[in-house]
């Protein structure tokens, strides 16, 4: 063979063995990335502080019976101002997954805002209450949407907080190279799904199907004219004109449903703003299928004022928890196919503050003493993914663990670049 | 440079939230110069700035403190502020007391319709291609409205700046 037909030969062979595995049976050109463990992950921010002496150690009784198996009874002088809910879940979740006992908030400051962005960026902060600031590192939703392979639209990543504050600004960070762009979908559904967002939205004008066409005729023309500068401040996270159609659809069904008392106790308990956001967040699951949810709850955090409350609202967020489970199992497309991971932000203190409350309990705050950092973590799905009944009891994991993790389940945690989160994969948690 | 009378924002008041103070602005009527081309809109509109704007634009007054709240409010809940932008426009314009054109009147002078929005929208005048294009297209279209002109057009990325 001569030379530079041997070298030609050469050449395209070498890059045949580089092409050929990129070009796959499905026609796409490059291979998704790793493999998952399953293609939606709902994260639940058990938040509000709570304090693993009662969560774990069961000190009050089994405050969580759908998450935990046992069935210790609550204190007696505390149970007359326990909400009457209906009998819990024959099957825990614990059982249908890995629990760690003492997962660690391991630094930074125990405040709500704080474990809230450490758990959502998988990095511990020092930061104070960001009012209208995005996070300084990426968030698992763009980590998700830049990195997850093919890319998904906003639709899969949703931010669903209970409340306003800085908490909606935790849907994407001001980090360079991700940001808005990559950001998932926020909605804070106390403030959106009520009678009043109902009359600032009500008796639109009605286009047809010809009309919106005209009309984005007007504004496609309109927009080709006007040059948005790039230094400009973000808008939030853009969705595509048919994704805007599709949110703007449900956001006004769902309102107006709202308004027209629809949804008026839906669980038949008397339910506050944690069952409701879950509630809520529920709607999203089965309307949309995200591949990644965050939810949270917060009313735990009575904890500050009222002791007998805060027990009694870690039980109504158990039960939320297990709603949550439901509707994710009762769910095409996403049953079998989630998994669920719970944990607080941060715990609270060992000794109590002095308020005492009608049941002559004392409060309790959160100011970064050691029980302050000790939490749990669920990890529970499918049998096949995720380790059954399995528990560490010793101090293990932490909360800046569960964004790789959840890269890790997605598949794209070797995509993500070194270094930009604290935390590693918790890799014991699955077959 | 002429001047027209416009809407436009200022002052602000401090809104506590629970545990957080935030800054928050309320905007009143105030004089501002034309824009000679869009070009020179470099800011973005805050939720506010963009509700009031749209309020002023479409009913000539500046909106309530109390009204303003509970359309910021909605807005801060939802992180795609243009899905939100879109349904409150949609919802602004039907309502009883907007002061915009009739579709007769736009009809009878398209190029004067074309001029007045745009002044009134954009707070500048069409240059023009601008104006020849938008007549030709309502022209085109006999069964583009008035709404439709100005739904359009305030929910263009213009219209989110200043």
């Amino acid at each position: 063979m001569k030379r530079k037909e041997f070298i030609k030969k050469g050449a395209l062979a070498a890059a045949g063995s580089f092409v050929v595995p990129y070009i796959l049976p499905s026609g796409r050109l490059f291979a998704a990335t790793g493999s998952r463990k399953a293609n939606h992950v709902v994260f639940c921010l058990f938040a509000g502080g709570v304090r693993n002496i009662e969560s774990m150690q069961k000190a009050e009784g089994n405050l969580m019976p759908n998450m935990l198996t046992g069935t210790e009874s609550i204190s007696p002088d505390i149970a007359p101002g326990m909400t009457a809910l209906p009998s819990p879940a024959s099957t825990k979740l614990q059982s249908l997954g890995t629990l760690y006992k003492d997962f660690r908030y391991a630094t930074g400051p125990t405040g709500h805002y704080n474990g809230h962005t450490t758990a959502i960026t998988g990095k511990y902060t020092n930061e104070s209450i960001q009012i209208k600031q995005p996070p300084k590192y990426p968030t698992v939703f763009e980590y998700y949407r830049k990195h997850n392979s093919p890319s998904k639209s906003a639709l899969n990543a949703w931010w669903v907080s209970d409340s306003l504050g800085p908490y909606p600004y935790l849907n994407y960070s001001s980090y360079s190279g991700y940001g808005a762009a990559y950001g998932g979908n926020m909605i804070q559904p106390m403030t959106i799904f009520n009678p009043q967002t109902n009359s600032v939205i009500a008796n639109p004008v009605s286009l047809s199907a010809s009309d919106a066409q005209k009309c984005d005729l007007l504004r496609q023309f309109a927009d080709g004219q006007f040059k948005a500068p790039s230094e400009a401040l973000s808008n939030g996270i853009v969705n595509t004109p048919a994704d805007r159609e599709h949110l703007q659809t449900f956001l006004r069904t769902m309102i107006s449903d709202v308004a027209a008392g629809v949804y008026n106790n839906p669980w038949g308990v008397n339910m506050n703003n944690d069952m409701l956001n879950v509630f809520f967040g529920t709607k999203i699951i089965q309307e949309f299928k995200p591949e990644l949810m965050v939810i949270n709850m917060q009313g735990i955090d009575i904890g500050h004022f009222e002791f007998t409350k805060y027990v009694n609202n870690i039980r109504l967020a158990d039960f939320a928890l297990y709603k949550l489970w439901q509707a994710i199992q009762s769910t095409p497309g996403m049953a079998n196919d989630t998994i669920l991971i719970v944990a607080p932000e941060h715990g609270r203190n060992l000794q109590p503050n002095s308020v005492i409350d009608i049941y002559g309990r004392y409060a309790i705050d959160h100011t970064n003493d050691e029980m302050s950092r000790k939490i749990f973590c669920l990890i529970a799905g499918p049998p096949g993914v995720v380790k059954q009944g399995q528990v560490f009891n010793n101090p293990y994991g932490e909360s800046v663990d569960i964004v790789p993790t959840i890269a890790h389940i997605l598949g794209f945690d070797n995509e993500m670049p070194l270094g930009l989160t604290d935390g590693r994969v918790l890799t014991e948690a699955f077959n | 440079m002429k001047k027209l009378v416009i809407p436009f924002l200022f002052s602000m008041l401090l809104l506590q939230t629970a545990c957080n103070k935030e800054k928050r602005y309320i905007y009143q009527v105030q004089e501002q110069e034309l824009y000679q081309s869009a070009n020179e809109k470099q800011t973005l509109k805050t939720t506010t700035q963009f509700i009031s704007i749209a309020y002023s634009d479409l009913f000539g007054t500046t909106i309530t403190n109390s009204e303003l709240t509970k359309f910021d409010v909605a807005l801060q809940a939802f992180g795609d502020k243009a899905v939100l932008q879109d349904m409150i426009v949609k919802s602004l314009l039907n309502r009883s007391g907007v002061q915009i054109p009739s579709d007769n009147a736009m009809r009878a002078d398209v190029a004067a319709f074309v001029e007045g929005t745009y002044l009134r929208i954009y707070n500048r005048k069409p240059n023009e291609f601008e104006a020849w294009k938008m007549k030709d297209l309502i022209e085109k279209n006999a069964d583009i409205t008035v709404k439709m002109v100005y739904y359009s057009l305030m929910t263009s990325e213009e219209y989110r700046y200043y």
